[in-house]
């Protein structure tokens, strides 16, 4: 698939492909979710998902910010008051060791196991993206 | 990586910034200063760390220093010497409370949406300091040896 609008130094700001699979769907994101246009676009995105179990692939992400997380720890609240979950998978180490910087690897439900990982859903035909 | 222009293991470099205070420039503010400052940089995890700063720093002078206004001004100094990083941001706005937004901020598990910015600047940089009542701050970060 196409990798999408780039910036003129070569960074993407976040690009994000949907992979709907019946109650599930997976957010795939790439690029920084840092205040601004990238967390208000996948914020729209998140909150526009009826399946009830919304995973975040954050294994393109290289960079995080307060309000990124602040915006995690919206969707996962948000996602526990309507009785759905919020997950987070493929988590890389520069983005988990700033969720364990500010305490919040206990509230946010992160999947570990890299055996649960579903890369399968890359190839899913009904995957579209968004680019902020 | 691209390769500093000079080397500063001899000399100290430095340059000076002014960016508007509404959250549009943001994006390209903090990318100016990262791309004057990620030559010097030894590892993508020190850029990162430093980047994360800068922007967790000039959101606070946009957000709060300038109230989102684009007529004011942030002004941001960055300094790189052989011992460290050194990046001021300095806004017009009144300042605020650091030791009480120092202890919201550092108090524990934060479930909200906001609060964590001065705690991660100060977890990712070797110093954090403010002055004039909070609307400047200085960021250092020692290089790697």
């Amino acid at each position: 698939m196409d990798v999408g609008t780039q910036l003129p130094w070569g960074k993407a700001m976040l690009r994000i492909d949907i992979h709907d699979a019946g109650q599930q769907a997976t957010l795939h994101c790439a690029g920084r979710i840092v205040l601004g246009v990238e967390i208000e676009i996948l914020r729209c995105m998140a909150e526009a998902r009826s399946e009830a179990c919304l995973i975040l692939d954050l294994s393109g992400v290289d960079a995080i910010d307060a309000a990124g997380l602040g915006l995690l720890v919206e969707l996962h609240c948000r996602a526990c008051s309507r009785n759905r979950t919020l997950r987070l998978t493929k988590v890389p180490p520069c983005v988990l060791r700033v969720i364990e910087l500010v305490n919040l690897r206990s509230v946010l439900e992160i999947e570990a196991n890299e055996d649960d990982w579903h890369d399968d859903e890359a190839q899913s035909p009904c995957g579209r993206f968004m680019t902020a | 990586m691209p390769e500093p222009a000079q080397s500063v293991a001899e000399q100290r470099v430095s340059r000076e910034f002014n960016f508007r205070g509404d959250p549009d420039s943001l994006a390209a503010s903090r990318q100016a200063v990262m791309d004057f400052i990620a030559p010097y940089c030894s590892s993508d995890i020190e850029e990162v760390d430093i980047l994360i700063a800068v922007q967790e720093a000039l959101a606070n002078a946009i957000l709060h220093g300038c109230q989102n206004d684009s007529a004011k001004t942030i002004h941001c100094s960055v300094v790189i010497d052989p011992a460290a990083f050194t990046i001021t941001i300095r806004d017009c706005g009144p300042g605020f409370d650091v030791d009480a937004a120092t202890r919201a901020s550092e108090s524990g598990t934060n479930t909200t949406a906001h609060g964590r910015g001065i705690a991660m600047m100060r977890s990712l940089m070797d110093e954090v300091t403010y002055r004039n009542g909070g609307s400047e701050v200085e960021l250092r970060k020692l290089r790697a040896v």
